[in-house]
């Protein structure tokens, strides 16, 4: 890389076009000085033409050198450009999964645009998708008018309106969270889900509640820090809506009430925490984010950017393989399963895996996980080769078991 | 945790496998760029100074008057300025492509400056290199407007080729439509980078042109067939003799033949092949990849996150949208599920569960703090009992039952 920036700059300075111009300019020069001197004095024509034959050529030279000079430096770049780039060729695989496919990516690219709220290139991108769609049915099938049309309106393959709004909606919550600091539309709709958030364990609409005390005794819109009046306002809140959390968040309320009385000296309490979170407000946008992606049954992240990035992880090992798979003749899309273990940062993994201690194999619907009465669990396989119908011992401990006692698990 | 299981070490040389044709493109624009202008100064030089020797002799023989000198003089002049126009809009454009060149050298360096994977700003250039990505899908894609909104926003038009795309885009669908004027006159512009490429570009364009001329079936045009298969097909006599001696017996075949291989030369699919070709080459000469990158990381991706749970019939107990405790897996939410679905699951030869795990009475495996934690803040739950995040299942903490996975 360092190659490759030396001789950018050294390519750079060696352009020399700007001396290529100075030379052209300098004949342009020569040649009108001939031409006026002519003009002024026709019997000298002879002399002054053929005066004027080498300082051209010379010039011509001279624009000839500085290109000489680029050229070279032209290809020392090239030269390091290979070498960082060496033995490093773009996967070249003929069992393209993902080209036939083309609409699903589409489709993943416009709701990852959603999700992060660029709603206009959103908008465009379905719009440039449904025209180049209508032109190929067109080009395809020029007599079948009324079926296109019915194609057209097939929702199937783009994100739904549906989904739209509902990001839209997360994107007007967030930028009032944010910009205005304004809880009160993520407080309504945590209220508006709040069976669903409960189910999942949530304690979003707490945490929004919480904040939204702190930011009224804190002065509300000019935030000067605590006064009476913020204050009351503060309490005159808690009355209001805490009542609804005192079974589950007792200790938490008690701890916001307590807090009043250090009201004068907030900074040296044991309260301080909960008053001066500088990242309080990211916080609870970040879980805001979680929960209503949750919720639409998404993933927090965009799972567009995590899988790219995931993919640029794992094809310098999936290319090493490639090159070795090669020499043996086989491709590894072919396989349900990557021959090679592919190292990702911990963030990365989602699910428990489950690989069986006896066959090494990961375990899938149709050779589940099985869990034996001594707790050791086993692939459905591996258990069927080990008892062959009758007791056996767990390859694990010393405890027998019949095959019938062992169950499937769910990791 | 299995030390081999996961790493945040990031080797950035390595990395630079999707970003290539970002230093790759830049580069043969300016040896394009140079090419041409090596051949301007080339043509110039050769008709100026032979024209000065000329006027020279003709004056030094006194053969002509010098108002006629001043004439030929006037005229090199003119040409002269006309190169100087010419060398300062190449000069300009060289200029514009350096600088291109030296800000994408310095965002790829701005990677060899983070340490790990887990660094914030990994996350940040990852992000920028996502859009990249799919403003390089989209454009190739053909939703030139998208891709120049989406480069807009984010400010990486520096980053990507929005021009080179739309002209590829251009030639591409004028072929489309029939016509060859604009791929002839780009095969005009690149001719000695053709001469490498493992495609037959010009040649299947010329060949087009033929079949063109016969597809009337008008007679006299046969003579104009003829004489342009002499001029532009005879010079491929060595490399493409099957194609010209196809080509010679399509004079024979009326174009409603059902006459294999006449049918298919005459078929106006045809021309749709012959937009793909110029694509292919188009990128083969510009060092592009044939698939857009953001096919060949995602495949790679998906392949690497994929774990046989994502398309299980079972809902997994470690990653669903159910609870807060979990967080679901970009392969199971819904825009990437479909697409994973034929794809090989990653490979892993260590179970990875977490450290405390137990079983409940209908067989789902939960970390027990977890599952305890979770069950606390749900609520509605009485304490000594826990609840099953996934099913809902209600269960005495008595009946959880320790499970040790290998």
């Amino acid at each position: 890389m360092e190659l490759v920036q030396k001789e950018h700059e050294r390519l750079v300075k060696k352009t020399k076009a700007a001396q290529g111009l100075k030379s052209v300019q300098h004949s342009i020069d020569l040649l009108q000085n001939a031409r006026d001197a002519i003009a002024a004095d026709p019997s000298q024509a002879s002399i002054i033409l053929a005066k004027l034959q080498n300082p051209v050529k010379a010039s011509f030279d001279s624009i000839n050198d500085s290109l000489k000079e680029t050229h070279s430096g032209l290809n020392k770049y090239s030269k390091a450009l290979d070498k960082l780039f060496k033995d490093r060729p773009l996967p070249s695989m003929e069992h393209d999964l993902l080209s036939s496919q083309e609409h699903l990516i589409n489709r993943a690219i416009a709701m990852h645009l959603l999700r992060e709220g660029q709603f206009s290139v959103a908008a465009t991108f379905l719009s440039e998708m449904a025209e180049k769609k209508a032109a190929e049915n067109k080009q395809a099938n020029t007599a079948n008018a009324t079926e296109n049309a019915a194609s057209l309106l097939d929702i199937d393959e783009v994100p739904s309106g549906e989904v739209r709004k509902q990001f839209a909606t997360m994107y007007y919550i967030l930028h009032e969270l944010k910009e205005n600091n304004n809880l009160l539309p993520a407080i309504q709709w945590a209220r508006d889900n709040d069976e669903a958030l409960a189910a999942r364990g949530s304690n979003l609409e707490f945490e929004l509640c919480r904040l939204q005390f702190v930011w009224l005794f804190h002065g509300a819109h000019d935030q000067q820090g605590p006064t009476p009046a913020g204050r009351q306002a503060a309490l005159a809140y808690a009355r209001r809506e805490f009542h609804g959390f005192l079974p589950r968040y007792l200790r938490e309320v008690q701890q916001l009430m307590g807090a009043m009385a250090f009201c004068p000296n907030l900074q040296d309490s044991p309260y301080r925490s909960i008053f001066n979170n500088p990242s309080a407000w990211s916080d609870v946008a970040h879980s805001f984010t979680r929960e209503f992606c949750s919720l639409l049954g998404l993933s927090a992240d965009s799972p567009l950017y995590i899988a790219a990035t995931a993919g640029a992880i794992a094809l310098p090992t999936l290319l090493k393989l490639q090159t070795i798979m090669k020499a043996k003749r086989t491709e590894w899309t072919t396989e349900n399963e990557l021959p090679v273990e592919i190292p990702l940062p911990p963030s990365y993994l989602f699910h428990s895996i489950f690989v069986c201690p006896v066959s090494k194999e990961q375990t899938t619907d149709e050779n589940p996980p099985m869990m034996m009465p001594c707790g050791h669990v086993i692939a459905e396989e591996s258990l069927k080769r080990l008892c062959k119908g009758s007791r056996f011992k767990c390859p694990y401990c010393p405890s027998e078991s019949h095959p019938r006692e062992a169950r499937k698990v769910f990791l | 945790m299995a030390a081999e299981l996961t790493s945040t070490r990031l080797n950035a040389e390595n990395h630079l496998l999707l970003d290539q044709s970002l230093l790759r493109l830049p580069h043969e624009l300016a040896r394009r760029n140079f090419k041409s202008f090596q051949r301007l100064v080339e043509r110039e030089r050769e008709l100026v100074l032979p024209g000065l020797k000329e006027a020279a002799n003709a004056s030094m023989s006194n053969s002509r008057a010098p108002d006629q000198a001043i004439a030929a003089l006037d005229a090199m002049i003119s040409r002269m300025q006309g190169m100087k126009r010419k060398m300062e809009n190449l000069h300009q454009e060289e200029k514009s492509i350096h600088e291109q060149s030296r800000k994408r050298i310095q965002h790829l360096e701005s990677l060899q400056q983070i340490p790990s994977l887990a660094d914030v700003k990994y996350d940040q250039w990852s992000r920028v290199r996502l859009n990249r990505l799919i403003v390089d899908h989209m454009l190739r894609s053909g939703y030139l407007e998208s891709a120049r909104q989406l480069a807009h926003e984010k400010g990486i038009e520096g980053l990507v080729d929005l021009n080179v795309f739309v002209q590829c885009q251009r030639i591409a669908d004028s072929l489309r439509h029939g016509e060859t004027k604009d791929a002839l006159q780009w095969c005009g512009e690149n001719k000695a980078a053709l001469k490498k490429s493992q495609y037959n570009l010009e040649f299947e364009l010329r060949l087009q042109q033929y079949i063109e001329l016969i597809r009337s079936g008008d007679r006299k045009k046969y003579v104009d067939a003829m004489m342009h298969a002499k001029k532009y097909l005879a010079p491929y006599i060595e490399t493409q003799s099957a194609d010209i001696h196809r080509a010679a017996g399509l004079l024979a075949f009326p174009q409603d033949t059902k006459a294999e291989p006449y049918k298919s030369l005459y078929s106006l699919e045809r021309w749709n092949r012959l937009s793909e070709l110029f694509i292919r080459t188009h990128h083969e000469l510009l060092s592009l990849s044939s698939r857009p990158l953001l096919h060949i990381a995602l495949s790679a991706g998906l392949s690497a996150l994929k774990t046989p749970s994502c398309h299980s019939a079972y809902t997994s107990s470690s990653s669903n949208s159910l609870s807060t405790t979990t967080s679901v897996c970009p392969i199971c939410s819904t825009e990437l599920n479909e697409l994973a679905r034929n794809m090989p699951y990653a490979h892993h030869t260590k179970s990875y569960v977490e450290s405390d795990p137990i079983v409940l009475p209908n067989g789902r495996i939960y970390g027990q703090q977890r599952l305890i934690e979770l069950s606390k803040n749900v609520g509605c739950v009485d304490s000594g009992k826990v609840k099953d995040p996934t099913t809902g299942e209600i269960y005495d903490k008595s009946e959880m039952k320790k499970v040790y996975i290998m």
